[in-house]
């Protein structure tokens, strides 16, 4: 690679992670059909996807419906007799119809609706109208085909490869093992959003895994809730480049309102918090929230992992699961995007903030304030991607410039390629 | 809507009555059809009152009576709004994504249920 102008300065990242490599990026990947097949055979068919929280399905025969296109697949995940979560392609064994139709929901059986042939929850053809006249017929091989599946910290994960290169555990505990014990189940107050976005899935991701565009993007909302340099830009407190996984660790401005923990966290900030007067909302928000949870919340309860330089003004890590699933966690909240391809110019973005349950309406009100606020500074970022989409693909430049605090863009972009051209 | 909407005592919230929308997705889209000067008006009104409705709310038994539960909905509205007016100075937020395309599941099994 080319020595790019940005590399002539110091970049303790880039010297940090040198098989990263400090030159600009092609463009290609973001923008090639032939790329995305690649990617799809090689990639998102060879790793654990995050497809929901067992939460969602509490009870026996609680099931949802994930369509994945870059797995070519509709795969059902179930809470099956035994207590344990399953996958299955949702694909009868007879004619191939879709054994489920819906998104979500409770059954005691599957029946597919084309000719009633019945599964049950762990997936066991146990039904055959009109048996008789299929003459020879071995039901033992003829279950719903089954699809690696594991839990990790509630998180279900399923992999496309019968027999996966590495356990769940094995792919995740490396980066994140840190995390393990972080509150997870105390955040019973899920809110999603759904859409589907006109750009590739990694110019989708990348502008959430660095904290360059804050001060533009956001210089409306929430700049100024981070902590900036002397000369007004956010640099992170540091970062974690691993051979799949990311880490990014942010400060926070401690005398502002959106993401301080204060009114949850039994911590009376409130004046520091809003004392300019020029969001007085906010400081409502801020104020009427004191207590609205009878849970607890405190820093020091955290797992290791979490705040790894032990900064005092710490405000979240971002933590990105390869290849798809951005899992930001701070004291008293989380959030849980997937950026899931849909072709090499679309991605259907889930976005997904969990909350502690309020007990008061103030409780509730700072968090709809909260909630609203999340979803506002999205639409700033989601703002960018279509944009960024249209004018790459006009392919008037072959190449993006990269800068040191960008290097997880760098890393999502090395990783990927290394595995596309693996096979 | 018919009268009593409101508790007593919240009398001058009556104009903003429309703001008692019970889903997010009907709260950003009464907020983003608003002119600003409207989503203004509605919240210089009820952010006055916000510790008393939430203290009403509060002292009131499950379920909420309809006025009360009015007064609750105006007061997640006013969380709705609150960016229009302390972020953007107008309804929609500057340079971004449609909201209307940025959908809420409103079903969601974990979603409170207002």
């Amino acid at each position: 690679m080319s020595t790019s102008p940005s590399s002539v300065r110091p970049m303790p990242f880039h010297e940090r992670y040198p098989d990263l490599g400090t030159g600009p990026l092609p463009a290609s990947p973001y923008l090639d059909p032939a790329y995305f097949e690649k990617e799809k055979e090689n990639l998102f068919k060879k790793v654990w996807l995050h497809v929901g929280r067992v939460d969602e399905i509490p009870k026996k025969g609680d099931f949802f419906v994930k369509d994945l296109a870059a797995c070519d697949a509709s795969v059902i995940v179930v809470r099956a007799d035994g207590g344990q979560v399953k996958a299955f392609h949702n694909v009868c064994s007879h004619r191939l119809n879709k054994v489920i139709y819906e998104e979500r929901g409770r059954v005691r059986k599957f029946f597919c609706k084309f000719h009633g042939w019945a599964y049950d929850l762990d997936g066991r053809l146990s039904g055959v109208p009109d048996r008789d006249s299929f003459g020879e017929l071995d039901e033992s091989t003829l279950g719903l085909a089954e699809v690696a599946c594991d839990v990790w910290e509630g998180f279900i994960f399923i992999n496309m490869q019968p027999k996966p290169d590495m356990t769940l555990q094995e792919f995740m505990k490396p980066m994140f093992g840190g995390l393990e014990g972080y509150p997870f189940h105390k955040f019973t107050a899920c809110y999603t959003w759904n859409t589907v976005v006109n750009a590739n899935w990694k110019v989708a991701l990348d502008a959430f895994q660095e904290t360059y565009h804050v001060g533009f993007v956001h210089g409306r909302s929430i700049a100024d809730s981070l902590s900036q340099t002397d000369d007004g830009y956010l640099h992170p407190l540091d970062g974690l480049c691993g051979e799949f996984h990311r880490r990014l660790s942010i400060a926070g401005n401690p005398a502002s309102v959106y993401g301080n923990p204060g009114a949850v966290a039994g911590q009376d900030n409130t004046q520091s918090a809003t004392g300019d007067g020029k969001r007085p909302i906010a400081a409502t928000a801020l104020r009427l929230g004191q207590g609205g949870t009878a849970l607890s919340f405190s820093k020091d309860e955290l797992p290791s992992g979490l705040n790894w330089t032990r900064h005092p003004d710490w405000a979240f890590d971002i933590n990105v699961v390869f290849p798809e699933f951005y899992l930001s966690l701070r004291p008293t909240y989380y959030q849980a995007y997937n950026f899931r391809p849909i072709s090499h110019n679309q991605t259907l973005f889930e976005a997904r903030v969990y909350y502690p349950e309020m007990q008061t309406a103030g409780g509730r009100f700072y968090q709809e304030f909260m909630k609203v606020a999340l979803r506002d500074v999205l639409l700033e970022d989601m703002g960018t991607l279509e944009h960024t989409q249209a004018a790459a693909q006009t392919r008037a430049k072959q190449w993006m410039v990269i800068q040191d605090h960008e290097i997880m863009v760098r890393h999502n972009a090395v990783v990927v390629d290394r595995m596309v051209e693996s096979a | 809507m018919t009268p009593e909407q409101l508790p007593a005592g919240f009398a001058e919230l009556e104009p903003y009555l429309e703001w008692a929308l019970p889903t997010e997705t009907q709260r950003n889209q009464r907020r983003v059809r608003s002119a600003q000067a409207d989503v203004e008006a509605f919240a210089n009104a009820i952010l006055p009152r916000a510790e008393d409705i939430a203290r009403l709310v509060d002292a009131t038994p499950e379920p909420l009576p309809p006025s009360v539960e009015n007064l609750f909905l105006m007061l997640l509205s006013l969380a709705e709004v609150a960016p229009a007016i302390e972020s953007y100075g107008q309804p929609t937020v500057i340079d971004g994504y449609d909201s209307a395309r940025f959908v809420a599941d409103e079903t969601h099994i974990l979603r409170p249920s207002r």
